[in-house]
């Protein structure tokens, strides 16, 4: 029984629609030939649906093809990975269409099209960008129902309700499924691309090459508090610690010869001593607890509070108090945090740990080491030195700035007592680079400072918010936290990076970040981060935990009998609800707006006790309203009048008008015999 | 085996009625491959969306998922308040095709892209919409002589997403007569009239003596029409011959002795088409059945039916 399927004219105009609405996110970011070739094809395609052009043969689809392939190559240098391969699958999506003939190209063409809007959810993951992809399903199963109903006299609008109707009807269930289904870990390894570059810390740091990071207000991560935050003050973002320096960059280090075990701890096997000291000290102290949710940095360095207490849930603390990822954090990535400041807890350092921390390059920077030798003999207490030295950077002439000039050569020696304009990044490195040389063990710390709370509810640090400070080993307090440009611009500690430069008159950040300052669309801001926070958290941040604690709340316990009944029972009272909905005869009468005026006022009378059979006529109700509320026979006379005139009158179906002058009639006839006195 | 008690669960479940109204009795409704297909891309973006711990691509796979769910209720939908009620029915020869007329009656609410066929005879599409009435004639070929049931009839249907079939089997109390065949033979199996002249005239009508022109009624065989006359203008007549003196014909089953009755039947067909192209009057002797003399397309049809139901136990 061969059939030809056409595709029917009427259902085209969708599947156009979708193929461009589907193709756009990808044709937007990516090459420019992409957008060339969907071009092409839907050019070719109107002229050959006009009947001016043939389709093209064998030979030159096989040659659009191996070009396709080819240019996805070029532009991408691989085939494989999952941009070049969505390049790949929406540029075949838009090959596919040329060669649309039968229902069953049509068929292909739309399965193609899903593929095409999962893949816009690899790269997009914003609500507005979820909403853009239900669209994009929406004018897919439009074309599903036009290749379906191929009667002539279909009307292109039909198949648009028809798909928005069921789209609608299964978001509920759509919806109830995310929740419950259980999240299972991944079955293999499937890294997104990480060769992008994303603006974040670096794992060095070289004071005198300005770094981009406060230029940019990308959000870095939120933090939700249960109870009170720290004040701003207090708000020391560790990321990870520097302390090898080379005389220009700083970098992590890590003593000679120590194991990762000695460095890290992960939940697994024997605690080392450093972990059981930590743990021992905050067990009978409840610090701050939190939740961070990452933005992606691809970087494994998490950010906490001076030193961090977790589950493990993917992630280990360091010997150095800050927290590490399992691997890169490539998409929503959260963690809970305790954090308790006991960094005095670790008793003592070891040889190799505080030569690692007191080592300075051989030669170079010797006014420095100078300074530094001439505050030793004055203090011999080192709490004393530290002092002293930030009594140095407060008093001396120095300025925070941004746009520090460009130093080189010995570089603490040229800040110190050369440029002496600087951020945190410079005052961080010469601070730890004079308290090495003076024999005090230090390090430099990298993370971010601050980070502005949002409707009282969470904080938001940026990028602009990155700091660096410094750590110096006290006798007796073991690591201690010091902030050199605190010293200096109290205010960059105090009000964030923002309001340093707010409060600034010299106006040393004047183009920066000029908008955010208007007060409208800085609240807009914070109400658009508001939502996209709890779309971090809720859709893209649902994961294994944090389902099993909202099935938890929901269900009591999670075991799998609760959740398979649970799911059960939702596919079961939707299908049902959804059923009577569907299926229900009442709603399927056509009736027009007269018909349905007229089974109003037949219903509210019925209420009131007048039963009217269903095959009543206008005269015959009001007969009957007469009858029994001589008082209303006016009312109903009037509104029999109008009724019959709009039913039976020529000028074909009554406007809006007509039927609110019919609705105030009927109000009358219900009102006269809810208070016939007034009536009379 | 199976088949038949398939059938005999279908005879008691739908049984045969002249009007049927489709309700969750009759639906059946089960995945069409490209449904197969959707379930499966769903399953794969399943599996996407856990390794790339994407949760806006498990979002899309379950809202695909759900979609189904909803379109099993829609695909129902279409079929479910569809009345299908016999309609008329042509006859034909055997070895040819009959057709029924079958109506389908939506009443409340529309029922889009229908397919109806049976047998392995090509769908024919339909879509009603509601207070509508459509009529659709289905052809049946006809195997055997006699009164022909039509089997049962699938109504089917992939609206709207095509990811289901809903389907019914329906079986209509409709009944096509199946005419013998015409089979040729020489001698005319007739009573009365003139058989030399008889057989002299066949192939040359208008043999007879003409007698004049009379308004065309309905049923008149067109062969008889004045043609020439309604090129000119002078409205649509019938030429009238004078009937044979010998009287009328009388075509008898008695006849012919010693044929096999399918093959007698068939004779008498050929001269039943035979005389009624001539428009000449016969009349027909069947035992146990006669029909009356007379001319002309009604005459003609009477005769065939009458020879299509002969040994028909089963009362009209």
């Amino acid at each position: 029984m061969a059939r030809i399927y056409q595709i029917p004219s009427h259902a085209r105009g969708w599947l156009t629609l979708a193929i461009i609405a589907a193709s756009l996110p990808q044709l937007w970011g990516g090459p420019l030939w992409q957008a060339g070739l969907l071009a092409l094809v839907l050019g070719w395609r109107a002229l050959m649906d006009r009947q001016r052009l043939v389709l093209p043969g064998r030979i030159l689809r096989l040659v659009l093809l191996v070009a396709t392939v080819g240019a996805t190559f070029y532009s991408f240098g691989r085939l494989h990975g999952p941009e070049a391969g969505t390049a790949l699958i929406t540029s075949l999506f838009a090959l596919k269409y040329l060669e649309l003939v039968s229902k069953r190209d049509a068929y292909v063409l739309i399965v193609l099209g899903y593929f095409v809007c999962a893949t816009i959810l690899l790269f997009h993951r914003g609500p507005a960008m979820a909403l853009y992809v239900i669209g994009c399903l929406i004018l897919l199963t439009a074309s599903l129902a036009g290749i379906n109903y191929s009667d002539t006299h279909a009307r292109r609008r039909q198949h648009l309700s028809v798909a928005a109707v069921m789209v609608l009807q299964a978001l509920p269930l759509a919806i109830a499924l995310f929740v419950l289904v259980p999240r299972i870990a991944p079955l293999w390894n499937m890294q997104l691309d990480s060769g992008q570059a994303r603006t974040g810390m670096s794992d060095s740091m070289s004071p005198g090459q300005v770094s981009r990071l406060t230029e940019s207000s990308e959000l870095a991560f939120r933090v939700q508090f249960e109870g009170e935050p720290p004040p701003p003050r207090e708000r020391y973002w560790r990321g990870l610690t520097y302390s090898y320096f080379d005389g220009t960059t700083w970098r992590q280090g890590s003593p000679p010869g120590w194991e990762r075990e000695q460095l890290f701890y992960g939940g697994r096997g024997p605690s080392p001593d450093w972990y059981r000291a930590l743990i021992d000290a905050a067990a009978d102290r409840t610090g701050y607890r939190y939740r961070v949710i990452m933005e992606p940095s691809r970087q494994r360095w998490l950010y906490a509070l001076a030193v961090p207490f977790t589950d493990f849930d993917g992630n280990a603390l360091a010997r150095d108090f800050r927290l590490v990822a399992d691997g890169p954090v490539n998409g929503a990535f959260s963690y809970t945090v305790r954090s308790v400041d006991v960094t005095g807890a670790v008793p003592a350092l070891g040889d190799a740990e505080r030569r690692l921390m007191l080592d300075l390059p051989e030669e170079g920077n010797a006014q420095a080491r100078a300074l530094a030798q001439r505050w030793r003999q004055r203090h011999r207490n080192d709490g004393a030195l530290v002092q002293a030295a930030l009594g140095y950077f407060r008093e001396q002439p120095f300025f925070y700035t941004l746009e520090p000039p460009r130093i080189a050569g010995d570089t603490v020696d040229e800040f110190l007592f050369g440029t002496r304009q600087g951020f945190c990044e410079h005052y961080a490195s010469s601070f730890t680079f004079l308290m090495r040389a003076a024999g005090i063990p230090a390090r430099v710390v990298a993370g971010y400072q601050g980070g502005e709370m949002n409707a009282g509810d969470y904080l938001q640090v940026r990028q602009y918010d990155a700091h660096a400070w410094a750590e110096v080993w006290l006798p007796g307090q073991g690591w201690v936290q010091v902030d050199p440009t605190a010293a200096v611009a109290p205010e960059r500690v105090e009000l964030g990076l923002r309001g340093a430069f707010e409060s600034a008159a010299d106006g040393a950040g004047g183009d920066f970040d000029g908008l955010n300052r208007l007060p409208v669309l800085f609240q807009l801001q914070q109400w658009a981060d508001y939502v996209d926070f709890n779309w971090q958290k809720w859709v893209l941040g649902y994961r294994q935990q944090s389902q099993r604690d909202l099935l938890e709340r929901l269900l009591g316990a999670v075991t799998p009998l609760r959740v398979g009944l649970a799911l059960l029972g939702v596919v079961l009272v939707f299908s049902a609800v959804l059923g009577l909905l569907v299926l229900s005869r009442r709603r399927d009468t056509p009736v027009s707006p007269l018909e349905r005026e007229f089974a109003r006022l037949h219903r509210a009378l019925a209420q009131r006790g007048l039963r009217a059979p269903d095959t009543v006529s206008a005269a015959q109700l009001e007969a009957a309203v007469t009858r029994r509320w001589p008082s209303a026979a006016g009312a109903a006379g009037h509104w029999r009048h109008l009724f019959e005139h709009l039913a039976y009158r020529d000028q074909g179906a009554p406007g809006a008008a007509d039927l609110a002058a019919l609705r105030r009639r009927r109000r009358a006839v219900l009102a006269s015999l809810a208070s016939p006195r007034r009536a009379q | 085996m199976l088949k038949q008690a398939w059938q005999r669960w279908l005879d008691r479940r739908l049984p045969r009625a002249r009007q049927v109204q489709l309700d969750q009795r009759r639906i059946f409704i089960f995945p069409t491959g490209y449904g197969f297909l959707y379930l499966l891309v769903s399953v794969l973006l399943f599996f996407g969306g856990i390794n790339y711990e994407n949760n806006l691509i498990l979002g899309l796979c379950f809202l695909m998922v759900s979609l189904f769910l909803v379109a099993i209720l829609h695909t129902f939908r279409n079929l479910s308040g569809l009345s299908l009620r016999a309609g008329a029915s042509r006859s034909g020869f055997v070895g040819g095709q009959g057709s029924v007329e079958v109506v389908l009656v939506a009443q409340r609410r529309p029922h889009r892209a229908l397919w109806l066929r049976w047998l392995d005879q090509p769908a024919q599409e339909i879509s009603v919409e509601p207070g509508e009435e459509s009529a659709l004639w289905l052809n049946l070929p006809l195997s055997r002589r006699g009164r022909v049931r039509p089997p049962r009839l699938r109504v089917e249907s992939r609206y709207p997403l095509g990811l289901l079939r809903s389907w019914s089997l329906v079986s209509l109390d409709q009944v096509c007569l199946a005419w013998p065949r015409p089979q040729e033979r020489h001698d005319c199996p007739a009573d009365g009239g003139d058989r030399e002249r008889q057989v002299a005239s066949a192939g040359q009508s208008g043999s007879e003596e003409f007698q004049g022109l009379r308004g065309y009624v309905p049923g008149d065989s067109l062969g008889q029409v004045d043609w020439k006359g309604y090129a000119r203008g002078r409205g649509l007549n019938v030429k009238l011959f004078e009937e044979p003196a010998s009287g009328r014909l009388w075509l008898r089953y008695d006849r012919l002795e010693g044929v096999p009755v399918e093959r007698r039947l068939s004779i008498l067909c050929f001269w039943v088409q035979r005389l009624s192209r001539e428009n000449r009057p016969f009349a027909l002797a069947l035992p146990g059945a006669e029909l009356p003399p007379g001319q002309g397309e009604e005459q003609r049809l009477r005769a065939l039916n009458l020879l299509a139901r002969h040994g028909d136990t089963e009362a009209h």
